[in-house]
């Protein structure tokens, strides 16, 4: 992308007394870029956000847009526009005002205001709703009209607090569309925090997964998901099931020891960055492919399980099963229902098969997939 | 049927002391101001026009002027506490401005008569100072002595009130404002007080009837013409026995403190419309 470290963040920490929020993070995000910050509750994705916002000043390190140092800048200088959870829209002012405020506070003539704040109005479906207050709007018109606000004062950057977490699952999965293109059409920079996964995947340029402060995997929503670089990477991503292993390693196999749950196995090492001894193993429930015992074991590279199922629920597409291996369950999809009870073998392809050592340090930036693609 | 006759009689002594200590008092005192020596009539309000009118002016401009410097003080508090950004100033403030609603409008007007006085603290401090000379020393114990006193003592109330409700703003609405580029004056003026005109509006006409009733203030300040309704009521009383002045003043400190509720009514019938 054009516009490679258009806004910088480089070696920022901060805390609220003596928690420690964030610890050194180092981003760089080209113009026109839409950056998801995804993570958990508590994981500072949201006070990275205010960092960039201005509104909490970062212990240390520097925030920078087109190489100027903006850190220590009041918000309004940073030529960033912030969207609210709560969208923080004015009850007290109508939805023109709300929309015109920012022009206002920059003394353009109201003939002016009124012109863009209509067009905005246009752009973002708001026709005819120029005189109702705040309090009687839907949630989706809401948000609509503190994205207005913050767009019309043309900001370079455009910062977004989770601002679908407050709309209803069905209107959210249009917004995200929306919201994607219209950012497509201005050419906008946009910073995005959610902590929904599938969010961030549909919207987003690049993901930044954050855990306890720190930056855990940043890459194409493609790569992230396919290629988690740690165990905490790889669970958010969706990878639930986790199984103990022990696996020796040579040159490009890893050979895997049968274990209580499960058969000896040999995967392609292929660009993991293993070491021989104990390893978490995580798939995915949709992964994980069930078969009968008395069928033929699937011949390819992979690992086998062997366990039994516990229940069976349909939650559309495919049928969910609980299977008991061993000390653990998981959860394993199918096509077709295997009755609670019966005794089954789970296969998971080599590809996605993620294996992360035990006793090293999970936020290593490692490799744990192979780099072939399926 | 039994039930409802229970109801009733659960609530009767409560009906009774408002009915015998409060309604029966100020109907009598109201059907009082217009009982004249040959009957009734409006001589009583004829009488109060006659010599009182300069007062009921000064009362309604004096407690008019003290409702809105109040309304002022409460906003630059209240605001100062919700927006201030010297963490160790706004927890001096939160605890300070809260003391004169502790004392008694009686100890108000003596602190104020020694403090305001020709000779008083407030001018013997600036003499001393520098800032003026003996000979330009005036005394403020007239209309501003009274004023003075007013907002001094009501000021904590209205601020009590309007900084709660200031606190439940949504604070992300006033980050929203900053984040555009809103000085402080700006969110305080266009975000949180058009969000607490309500309890801004109670606070103010609590004041307003408050300090139309209080006696104590006027006498201890301003003891001479024009002065307040309330010292002409009680002179009316306790140097004449002409309650029917009295009655009829009293009836007219009523009207005046109930056009105030009834504006503030309409506003908020108009807000819930």
């Amino acid at each position: 992308m054009s516009g490679a470290g258009f806004l910088k963040i480089d070696g920022v920490a901060t805390g609220y007394g003596a928690t420690q929020v964030l610890k050194d993070i180092s981003l760089s995000i080209a113009s026109g870029e839409f950056v998801a910050l995804l993570g958990s509750s508590g994981c500072g994705k949201t006070t990275l956000l205010r960092v960039l916002a201005g509104f909490v000043a970062p212990k240390s390190g520097i925030v920078s847009v087109r190489q100027r140092e903006v850190t220590h800048l009041p918000p309004d200088k940073r030529g960033m526009a912030l969207v609210f959870q709560s969208y923080a829209l004015w009850p007290h002012m109508s939805v023109a005002q709300n929309i015109g405020y920012g022009l206002k506070l920059r003394g353009v003539a109201s003939a002016d205001i009124a012109r863009r704040v209509s067009a905005m109005q246009a752009m973002l479906g708001l026709e005819g709703l120029e005189d109702r207050k705040p309090g009687a709007l839907s949630g989706g018109q809401r948000q609509r009209v503190a994205l207005g606000r913050a767009l019309v004062v043309d900001p370079e950057i455009l910062l977004l607090d989770e601002p679908l977490s407050n709309l209803d699952a069905r209107i959210r999965l249009t917004v995200r569309h929306e919201l994607r293109a219209l950012q497509q059409r201005l050419g906008i920079t946009a910073i995005h925090v959610t902590h929904d996964r599938e969010e961030a995947m549909v919207m987003a340029d690049r993901i930044v997964i954050l855990d306890a402060g720190r930056i855990a995997q940043q890459g194409s929503p493609e790569e992230v998901y396919n290629r988690p670089a740690s165990a905490f990477v790889a669970a958010f991503m969706g990878a639930e099931n986790h199984v103990s292993l022990t696996v020796d390693v040579q040159s490009d196999t890893v050979s895997i020891a049968p274990g209580p749950a499960n058969r000896a196995g040999q995967v392609p090492l292929s660009g993991r960055s293993l070491s021989s001894g104990p390893v978490e193993a995580r798939f995915r429930p949709e992964a994980a492919r069930l078969f009968s015992l008395s069928a033929e074991t699937p011949n390819e590279p992979g690992l086998v399980f062997e366990g039994r199922v516990v229940s069976v629920t349909y939650p559309g597409g495919l049928w969910r099963h609980v299977v008991r291996l061993a000390d653990r369950e998981i959860l394993a999809d199918a096509v077709h229902p295997f009755a609670a009870g019966e005794t089954v073998g789970v296969f998971v392809a080599a590809a996605s098969l993620f294996l992360f050592n035990m006793s090293a340090n999970a936020a290593d930036s490692s490799v744990s997939r192979p780099d072939g693609r399926e | 049927m039994p039930r409802r006759l229970l109801g009733l009689l659960l609530v009767l002594p409560a009906l009774s002391v408002i009915a015998l200590l409060f309604i029966l008092p100020l109907v009598m005192s109201a059907v009082g101001a217009f009982r004249v020596e040959t009957g009734w009539g409006l001589g009583n309000f004829a009488k109060s026009f006659d010599l009182y009118l300069n007062d009921i002016l000064f009362s309604v401009g004096i407690v008019s002027l003290s409702t809105l410097l109040i309304g002022l003080g409460a906003i630059a508090i209240g605001g100062y506490l919700t927006l201030g950004a010297h963490p160790l100033a706004v927890t001096i403030l939160r605890w300070l401005y809260r003391w004169p609603m502790f004392i008694p409008f009686i100890v108000v007007g003596q602190i104020l008569r020694t403090f305001l006085a020709k000779n008083g603290m407030m001018n013997n401090t600036a003499i001393s100072l520098g800032l003026m000379t003996p000979i330009d020393a005036v005394s403020f114990l007239d209309w501003r002595g009274i004023v003075i006193a007013f907002v001094w003592k009501q000021t904590p109330f209205v601020a009590l009130l309007v900084a709660g409700a200031m606190a439940s703003v949504n604070r992300e609405g006033i980050e929203a404002a900053v984040n555009l580029g809103a000085s402080k004056l700006r969110v305080l003026a266009e975000i949180i007080v058009p969000q607490v005109t309500a309890t801004l509006a109670v606070g103010l006409i609590l004041s307003f009837v408050t300090m139309m009733s209080v006696l104590s203030v006027p006498l201890m300040i301003n003891a001479q013409s024009p002065t307040m309704l309330t010292a002409d009521i009680a002179f009316r009383v306790n140097a004449y026995g002409d309650y029917g002045v009295a009655n009829a003043l009293g009836l007219i400190s009523l009207v005046l403190a109930s056009s105030v509720a009834w504006i503030y009514l309409r506003i908020s019938l108009r807000e819930r419309a």
